[in-house]
């Protein structure tokens, strides 16, 4: 027989530890917005994204989506370890432990709460050995980094870095469809480097996402 | 507290509440010892309560691996949890805003549905043959509140999101 008892954790139900009314608290009279339980939280201004794309295309031009992508991957690495740590904290158990569905909604939940848009995992392309993450209303693509190029740089590093992280393989991120360019959503593929190589000239381009998706698994 | 009691508060600046907004929040805070009475209730007999439901659950899908039917049983406890608070504050809105980005896709991915409704049920031939029908009125919009969550058309997304299975992302790559 089952008993009730046991399926609490500490007399808890684990649940939805990102709901965002429990998650962002602060303590106001002293300038600070924390996350539940008390690392600071800071709300970006758009314009402040906005003057840093603007900046880096002034100083160093080209360079621009090279940088953010750098500190798209830093920023990854540590957002995973601050992700995983929370998560174990919360739930009493290593992440290794943690079935991969609640991993995944603890994500999206997160996503959602920072105000990083609506982030889903779609595995269609899973057997042949690509992972295609979705963002819609993402807050880092909203200004152009160079015309008619995806701007997603920042965004593909953080998920290049987390999803390396969290597979314990070396991927690399390709951005196959923009909001910026009047794309229903951000698209990334993620994937073995010497497999996404080939498609880079296709994004160059401006070929569609599913045209993409089909030559790379040819 | 309702959403709408609380933001009475929001505005002192601008005029002194009307008679209509304090005898609203007159009627919550007369129902407060009833409130917290049921709520105390539901604490000290959530495990009997739950364990009554559980063993009827098991006998209902001998056939199921008890597997989902804990998953399910956990659900049903944040549910009861949730609309306890709900029934506490008077505020609806705590079920929905907590549970219902998160729950469907969990019931999803878990497979459970068929077991959280039948679940959903007997929580509630449990409270209706445990409470008076006063306490079941100021349970109710709680626990219908959960029941829409776990009905499949709240569940249906607006997009088609994520088909993660309970297996792990690792062997993608």
């Amino acid at each position: 027989m089952i008993s009730v008892a046991d399926l609490l954790v500490d007399d808890r139900l684990p649940s939805n530890y990102f709901a965002s009314d429990v998650y962002v608290q602060g303590t106001l009279e002293l300038g600070l917005l924390e996350n539940r339980r008390g690392d600071r939280l800071l709300a970006l201004p758009d314009a402040l994204m906005k003057a840093i794309v603007s900046g880096l295309n002034k100083e160093t031009g080209q360079a621009t989506k090279y940088v953010l992508k750098n500190c798209g991957l830093w920023w990854g690495k540590n957002f995973y370890a601050r992700f995983c740590e929370e998560l174990s904290e919360y739930y009493k158990k290593g992440v290794a432990d943690l079935p991969m569905v609640e991993f995944v909604q603890a994500l999206q939940e997160c996503w959602r709460t920072h105000g990083w848009g609506r982030i889903s995992l779609n595995t269609e392309y899973q057997l042949q050995g690509f992972l295609v993450i979705e963002v819609k209303n993402s807050p880092f693509t909203a200004h152009q980094i160079q015309s008619e190029q995806p701007s997603g740089a920042l965004e593909g590093g953080v998920l290049q870095a987390f999803f390396s992280q969290l597979t314990g393989r070396d991927l690399s991120c390709l951005q196959t469809s923009c909001e910026s360019l009047g794309a229903d959503r951000n698209r990334f593929v993620l994937g073995l480097a010497d497999r996404l190589q080939s498609a880079e000239a296709l994004v160059q381009e401006g070929q569609p996402h599913d045209a993409i998706m089909k030559m790379l698994i040819q | 507290m309702n959403p709408k009691l609380a933001s009475l508060f929001d505005e002192p600046e601008k005029a002194y509440l009307q008679p209509h907004e304090l005898n609203a929040l007159s009627q919550l805070v007369s129902s407060l010892p009833d409130r917290i009475n049921l709520y105390r209730r539901l604490r000290n007999e959530e495990l009997t309560l739950m364990q009554a439901v559980a063993d009827a659950l098991q006998q209902k899908f001998a056939q199921e691996s008890e597997d989902k039917l804990k998953r399910s049983l956990q659900n049903g406890m944040l549910m009861v949890r949730y609309a306890a608070m709900a029934m506490l504050t008077d505020d609806v809105e705590i079920v929905v805003k907590r549970l219902e980005p998160w729950l469907p896709e969990m019931i999803e991915a878990y497979d459970t549905r068929a077991i959280d409704q039948a679940l959903y049920q007997l929580i509630r031939e449990q409270f209706v043959s445990r409470f008076t029908p006063a306490q079941m009125t100021l349970l109710i919009p709680g626990l219908d509140a959960a029941q829409q969550i776990i009905t499949p058309s709240s569940a249906a997304n607006d997009d088609d999101d994520a088909e993660i299975t309970s297996e792990t992302l690792v062997s993608l790559f």
